[in-house]
């Protein structure tokens, strides 16, 4: 394919820059709920997505058809030229940067090719019935879902790479129910690797963490809403990452007029901080939004954000690092073959220190540690929201009662700063979720124990 | 395409399949996307796909692939046997009798639209981002103009063989106001429509503008319990997913619906009444037939407060002994689930403004970002281009806010809907107010 490629970007004429992207995907998902085999599909998607650039426009082809390369190259030229009678702003340029020869191939350890459907089928089904040994777990669902990925990328201005990925997610929810309480938990896992490598841990071990955690929050009381101390598990700082930060130093963003826009070199954050975005998995292995490089040929490494409490780098494509004047930051991802590539997220996390999760708690006079990473979402003023789905409640030093899990919020920097604790074990823990930007994108995130100060959402 | 249908279904059944259905999508899309102000690129895009879902011995296998060479269609009829030999056995499985009649629905496909160009998109695209940068201190973070001209075929072993045409536009447009060192919430405006004459870019940009700017100005507020004013796009995140989840047939079987065993029983306020309707062509889910080829109908779900039925497939109305509502669901890619098509809440009487005037104190909230428990109801997450209301009038914008409560409470405390409605793709919502919700805030 990389050949087809290569001749395909030499034939071009008439643009500055082209970039041709062979991708092959195959997802195979199997769902129980209940007993009952809810879904199971494989699917093939192969195509090219061919992105050129004609005096300033950015044109976007794609095909599944192999043989009508050409078509959909002349077709990617027509539609820059679309946009030349009322783009107001023509693209300067790409910044300069060390375009990859060469390849990445995910580390893995059981092939998921390997593993037959029969196999993923048994364990998905093991793990749903597992958990709804529980007596008060009414519902259980358990899914799998893996990406198998080869991928070529030639570009004009010389990256030849080849892609192998493998990106398998596995997650088991239980609904414990009693008269008209209900409580909802999940357990799950999201790696870039292999079978073995996703299932270190036993699957029946998700299933049974996720029903003992519907159980005991079945009977929790809520949260009282409030702005106090809140203790953040590594999933939630992974979310605190990603949502409350990493969405305000994506470039294109800053140029819109993020909140960040001027503050490179300022202090946005508790010395405490180092957040570090990277294609990829620092500290611990297997983050599931590891790359290695980005679909624009850039080696994807790692991204100092924020090093102890100063804002460094925003996060960049070529286009935005043109822009800027600095490098690309391999930060150019693409989903599928007829998605061009945007500037998106990989691993974000905070590095850990010195501080043990038991002194945090011992040194919290009042407020929460919350576990467990549900959604979240940022806002342009740096306003966040993320969702925990527990709340153990902190008085005077010792851990008391679970409250439901609640919404997390507060103004990004000013949590950052507030930031005066920060803990020594290190874990990804957002691999199982997806990012949405116009394309979904496989993120992770992580950290240790933090401890800052947030809005708890709740009843008054 | 309906020689790949036979073939793929012929082949199933050499390969011992019982029953084999085929579905097969193209799609011939432009899209000009705008970014940071500016139109940042132009795409095109040819796609077909094709979708084998087989049962044999009551056993279902499903191979999806975007290729329609015999090869191919060989290959995802073979795969797709060869899952169902290793899926567990399930006696509900099974495929609608193909005597279901689909009478063709008006209203989805434009002539008009094969003649539209990206040009023309981006024309449009342009159009919305001038409208939208009318008030200098809005800026457009990114937005899109989107035209797609589909058809779909839908064949099955029992005789089904089903094709239409679609057309649909869409676009939205998102951003902010910055006004000095005071940022707004973020907001998105978005519209659709099947027709060419339906496009109206403008409206989505005037009313993205009238949010954002309004949203400057924001200051904190103390904590207090009133009533809340949701906009049609707040209440698609807010009331509507967690209904559509409990009005959903699957949910009720598999014990995840609040709303299972309540048929013939209240479930709201009296103002409520709901319906699902792929047959109304304003609504972007408008077709005639569903995932498995049975026909769309119009159907009421909830009628001034009393829940009167369940969405099914033909899965899951075999289950209860009931019939398919037509709600069968899902593209190539994925064997037919259930789903709501066009989610329709009933106008009110009063207007808007009235809405408001009868306010004693409470919040409007353009967006909500959160967490709705689709299961219990409760929510909780941040109030978005939120304004304070205090006796009958809207005043300033706010933030750090949170909202708490239950989606099933708040449909029991609904106070008022608004005569105006708004079609967001696939929901046809009005305004609605709901009392005693809890505002928590910074």
């Amino acid at each position: 394919m990389l050949d087809a490629l290569l001749s395909l970007v030499s034939s071009s004429r008439g643009t500055t820059y082209i970039e041709a992207r062979y991708h092959l995907r195959a997802v195979s998902e199997i769902n129980f709920v209940n007993g009952r085999l809810e879904r199971v599909r494989m699917v093939e998607n192969a195509g090219c997505g061919i992105r050129v650039l004609v005096d300033g426009c950015w044109g976007f082809s794609s095909t599944n058809n192999a043989a009508g390369l050409k078509d959909s190259l002349a077709s990617a030229v027509s539609m820059a030229r679309v946009l030349a009678g009322s783009k107001k702003h023509r693209v300067a340029g790409l910044a300069e940067s060390k375009m990859v020869k060469g390849r990445f191939e995910a580390p893995v350890r059981g092939k998921l090719a390997d593993v037959d459907i029969e196999e993923k089928v048994k364990v998905t089904k093991e793990a749903e019935a597992a958990a709804r040994k529980n007596k008060v777990v009414k519902s259980a669902s358990a899914i799998y879902r893996d990406m198998v990925d080869y991928k070529a990328i030639v570009n004009s201005d010389g990256a030849q790479v080849e892609i192998f990925d493998s990106k398998p997610e596995f997650n088991v929810t239980a609904i414990a129910k009693a008269g008209s309480q209900s409580a909802t938990a999940h357990e799950g896992v999201g790696i870039t690797g292999g079978w073995d490598d996703l299932f270190k841990k036993s699957h029946l071990d998700y299933a049974q963490a996720a029903a003992d955690k519907a159980a005991k929050l079945l009977n929790a009381k809520y949260a009282t809403g409030e702005k106090t101390t809140i203790i953040l598990d590594p999933g939630m700082v992974g979310l605190l990452c990603h949502e409350a930060i990493g969405h305000t130093v994506e470039a294109d963003f800053v140029l819109s007029g993020s909140v960040v826009k001027d503050k490179v070199g300022q202090k946005v954050a508790s010395e405490l901080v180092t957040l570090v975005d990277s294609g990829l998995s620092d500290i611990s292995r297997n983050a599931a939004g590891t790359i290695g490089i980005d679909d624009e040929g850039v080696e994807a490494g790692r991204t100092p954000v924020i090093e102890n409490g100063i804002l460094k780098s925003f996060l960049h494509n070529r286009e935005s690092a043109f822009a800027f004047d600095t490098p690309s930051t391999g930060n150019a991802r693409a989903f599928t073959y007829s998605d061009e590539p945007l500037i998106r997220m990989r691993n974000t996390y905070i590095e850990p220190r010195s501080d043990r999760l038991d002194d945090i708690v011992k040194e919290t006079k009042h407020g929460y540690l919350v576990k467990g990473a549900r959604n979240g979402q940022a806002d342009a003023n740096g306003e966040f929201m993320f969702g925990a789905q527990e709340a153990y409640l902190i008085e005077n030093g010792e851990m008391r009662e679970l409250v439901r899990g609640a919404s997390i919020s507060g103004n990004a920097f000013d949590v950052l700063k507030s930031i005066d604790m920060v803990g020594n074990k290190f874990e990804y823990d957002i691999g199982t979720g997806y990012c949405g930007k116009y394309q979904p994108a496989k993120v992770d995130g992580g950290g240790p124990h933090i401890r800052c100060t947030a809005i708890i959402g709740g009843v008054q | 395409m309906q020689d790949v249908i036979r073939l793929a279904i012929k082949e199933a059944e050499a390969l011992g399949a019982g029953d084999c259905e085929a579905y097969v999508a193209t799609a011939s899309e432009s899209e000009v996307f705008i970014e940071n102000n500016d139109l940042k690129q132009a795409k095109s895009q040819d796609s077909v796909a094709l979708g084998v879902r087989v049962l044999a011995n009551g056993s279902l296998g499903f191979y999806a692939v975007n290729s329609v060479s015999p090869d191919k269609v060989k290959q995802a009829a073979t795969m797709a046997v060869k899952m169902a030999r290793v899926s567990p056995r399930d006696k509900f499985n099974s495929l609608p009798s193909g005597r279901s009649k689909v009478a063709p629905l008006r209203g989805i496909y434009d002539k008009k639209a094969e003649a539209f160009e990206a040009g023309d998109a981006a024309r449009l695209a342009a159009e919305m981002l001038q409208a939208a940068k009318s008030d200098s201190r809005v800026s457009v973070d990114s937005g899109n103009f989107t035209a797609a001209l589909v058809r779909h075929w839908l064949g099955n072993s029992n005789g089904t063989l089903l094709s239409e045409r679609l057309s649909a536009f869409s676009w939205s447009v998102m951003g902010m106001a910055i006004d000095g060192s005071d940022v707004s919430s973020f907001d998105v405006q978005s519209g659709s429509s099947h027709s060419v004459k339906g496009i109206n870019v403008l409206s989505a940009a005037d009313e993205f503008v009238h949010t954002v700017v309004n949203s400057l100005g924001a200051r904190k507020i103390d904590s207090f319990n009133g009533e809340m004013l949701l906009t049609p796009a707040a209440a698609i995140e807010l009331v509507e997913e967690a209904v559509e989840h409990s009005i959903n047939s699957d949910s009720v079987q598999k014990k995840s619906s609040h709303f299972a065993g309540k048929l013939g029983r209240s479930i709201a306020s009296p103002l409520l009444t709901i319906e699902d309707d792929a047959t109304n062509p304003q609504g972007l889910a408008a077709a005639s037939f569903d995932r498995e080829g049975v026909a769309h109908r119009r159907n009421v779900v909830v009628e001034k407060g009393v829940l009167k039925k369940f969405l099914y497939n033909t899965y899951t109305a075999r289950k209860d002994g009931v019939r398919s509502t037509g709600n069968a669901s899902g593209s190539t890619t994925s064997p037919p689930s259930v789903a709501a098509t066009n989610f329709i809440v009933a106008p009110g009487r009063q207007s808007l403004d009235s809405l408001v005037s009868e306010m004693k104190q409470g919040m409007m909230i353009s967006r909500f970002s959160g967490n709705v428990n689709p299961v219990n109801g409760d929510f909780s997450g941040v109030v978005k281009g939120g304004r304070i209301i205090k006796n009958g009038e809207l005043g300033h914008a706010v933030k750090e806010v949170m909202v708490a409560g239950n989606v099933f409470k708040c449909i029991k405390n609904l106070t008022g809907l608004s005569k105006e409605r708004k079609v967001i793709h696939s929901s046809i919502l009005p305004y609605m107010r709901f009392g005693g919700v809890s505002f928590t805030g910074g």
